[in-house]
């Protein structure tokens, strides 16, 4: 009967039989973006943001039920936006009923969808993906993720993201993964097991405090000046930084409508050492909740991920925290900041065995 | 071998872009060197041989070189494939808008026949009528003439006469007029039942129309490097442990979606 049904799933209106290939897929689903890197080769990034048109009007103008990322931005006026993720896990899921709640759901399906669509899939090849969740996203979180994944994908798997960052660099004992992302940064220590609880710290300062911090700044500093916090967060993007400024920050925001520059360099510096001393806090918390004879070494291997992860100096920064706060420690910088999570998690969905896929769909 | 140096070419070709000699020109080039396919093959089969000598032991080479020529030709089959049903969408596709527009042009063809033939009928019998009427009217009237001429009638008798025959020659008409109507409007109502139903073939078709276009569009994708799912293998670092991390990634995600 199994066989049947297998045979009239191959033969009906999906498409062809699923015969010709394995794509795996890693994605990296953030708050801010969500990156995905494929065993075609294909690594691609989208903002978390998604698009429907407001009416019939601009539906009929735009000419799409769904829009994605930069596209969703520009044309944010004429659409209701969602940004489906806050703090790296779906809005209000908690409560499942609402009106919101679905609509929330439905926008992080789409983007879930979105991000298979651009891995660029061929329609015959079964699609295996990783996705990379928060350490201490809530089960009810990792449930509607799913739930939003399986429409697109033959099976899939949730794993930690800070876990997937350091597996992907080969980094299974004796390391630390600071794991940056716009709504959360997570702590995760890694002693050769899976982590657990206890292993893993999600603080909420990370890319949006800084944000919020930079716009309360420049409304202090720059009067009369107008800007959103999509300005700032670009503005931020181009210019983060901490320790001695690479050059002067200035950027030229409306007065009245009069472009005006401003020098907001140690506005951008304060702004952004906002994410110094809750790390340190937290790496403290992890390194002496460990074991004695190995703290030092956790100390000494700290990985930095994650978007947050391009902020000029911070490695250093968090290396002067932690000489002052910890007596030492040595920080790594990730290569592939956008992509770590995504390449960690495409390399799990590689490794895990064929069976456990089986049993999962 | 030869297989494969045959697809290697294809390849080759494929991969290749198609310019003249005017548009190099344009380019500002003035000459060029040719490089033949058959060299170019020739240099790509020698490469990976010559990469495979120096990397691999001889039985070793022999294992890979036959297998990536083996996942080589299923790579290009499964292309060929892709293509052949790119292909078949095409003609699909091209064979659905060939139906639509017949059936449009079918359509419009018996509304505008229906049109004509409603408003070439109520000519015609207007005409006839007119000209029915102009020649009774005359024959009266020239019968009154003579009998006026014998001195016989007046000219009420003569209104009288032409109210009474256009009474009567009415009345035949209107007994003619419904018999013909009625067989008329059997052929009408035939052209209006046609009508509807190229209407509705049109809209079915049109709807497929879509459907095809869409399958059309869809993007075909680029193909993973695995035909197969992967895994751990035993030469991996530190695959106890990976191993270990894998089943416990796995048994945390049954647990969530047995549960979900």
């Amino acid at each position: 009967m199994t066989e049947e049904l297998d045979e009239l799933e191959d033969l009906g209106g999906g498409g062809s039989a699923k015969n010709h290939g394995v794509l795996y897929i890693g994605m990296d689903l953030g708050t801010s973006r969500t990156s995905v890197s494929a065993s075609n080769g294909v690594r691609e990034t989208v903002y978390s943001m998604v698009g429907y048109p407001k009416d019939v009007v601009s539906r009929k103008l735009l000419k799409k039920d769904v829009l994605f990322g930069k596209e969703a931005l520009e044309k944010r006026l004429s659409l209701d936006i969602y940004k489906p993720l806050e703090h790296g896990v779906l809005k209000n899921s908690t409560d499942p009923n609402s009106v919101e709640a679905k609509q929330i759901v439905q926008a992080a399906k789409d983007l879930i969808s979105e991000a298979i669509r651009i891995a660029q899939p061929r329609k015959d090849e079964l699609v295996y993906v990783v996705i990379g969740a928060p350490a201490q996203a809530s089960l009810h979180n990792k449930e509607a993720i799913i739930e939003a994944a399986r429409a697109s994908v033959d099976s899939v798997m949730l794993c930690s993201e800070p876990f997937a960052v350091a597996y992907g660099l080969e980094m299974l004992e004796n390391v630390l993964v600071i794991d940056i992302g716009a709504g959360t940064t997570d702590l995760c220590r890694m002693h050769g097991t899976m982590p657990e609880e206890a292993d893993q710290i999600t603080l909420d300062f990370a890319g949006d405090s800084v944000d919020a911090e930079l716009s309360r700044l420049i409304k202090e500093t720059c009067p009369g000046a107008q800007f959103s916090l999509q300005m700032v967060k670009e503005i931020k993007e181009r210019n983060a930084f901490l320790g001695d400024p690479p050059k002067r920050v200035k950027v030229t925001l409306p007065v009245e409508g009069k472009p005006t520059e401003f020098d907001i360099t140690d506005q951008v510096k304060d702004a952004c050492s906002v994410l110094v001393d809750p790390i340190v806090q937290g790496l403290n918390r992890l390194i002496s909740s460990f074991d004695p004879e190995f703290q030092a070494n956790l100390r000494d291997r700290v990985l930095l991920a994650g978007g947050g992860s391009m902020i000029n100096g911070l490695d250093t920064a968090i290396e002067e925290a932690m000489n002052r706060d910890l007596g030492g420690g040595k920080v790594i910088r990730c290569e592939e900041p956008i992509y770590g999570g995504a390449n960690g998690a495409l390399k799990i969905a590689h490794d895990m065995p064929e069976e456990y896929w089986e049993k999962l769909k | 071998m030869g297989g494969l140096r045959r697809s290697l070419r294809d390849a080759v070709r494929k991969l290749a872009y198609n310019t003249s000699v005017d548009q190099l020109k344009k380019s500002g080039i003035k000459k060029v060197n040719v490089l033949g396919i058959d060299r170019i093959v020739g240099l790509i089969d020698e490469a990976v041989n010559r990469s495979l000598r120096h990397k691999l032991l001889a039985s070793e080479r022999e294992e890979v070189v036959d297998a990536t020529k083996e996942e080589f030709m299923k790579l290009l089959q499964s292309n060929r494939d892709l293509q052949a049903s790119q292909d078949e969408l095409l003609r699909e596709k091209e064979q659905v808008e060939g139906e639509a527009d017949g059936l449009r042009l079918e359509l419009q063809q018996l509304s505008k026949k229906l049109e004509e033939r409603l408003e070439e009928a109520e000519t015609r019998e207007q005409a006839r009528y007119d000209s029915e009427d102009v020649a009774i009217n005359r024959d009266i009237d020239m019968l009154f003439r003579e009998l006026g001429t014998s001195g016989g009638s007046n000219a009420q008798t003569q209104e009288k006469v032409h109210a009474l025959v256009t009474q009567l020659v009415s009345r035949e008409r209107a007994t003619a007029r419904e018999e013909i109507e009625s067989a008329r409007s059997r052929e009408f109502e035939n052209m209006q039942r046609r009508i509807k139903k190229l209407q509705r073939s049109l809209d079915v078709t049109e709807k497929k129309l879509v459907e095809v276009s869409a399958m059309k569009d869809v993007e075909t994708g680029i193909a993973s490097l695995y035909r197969e799912v992967q895994g751990l293998n035993a030469g991996t670092e530190n695959v106890e442990k990976k191993k270990g991390l894998m089943d416990d990634i796995f048994k945390a995600n049954l647990a969530l979606q047995g549960g979900s």
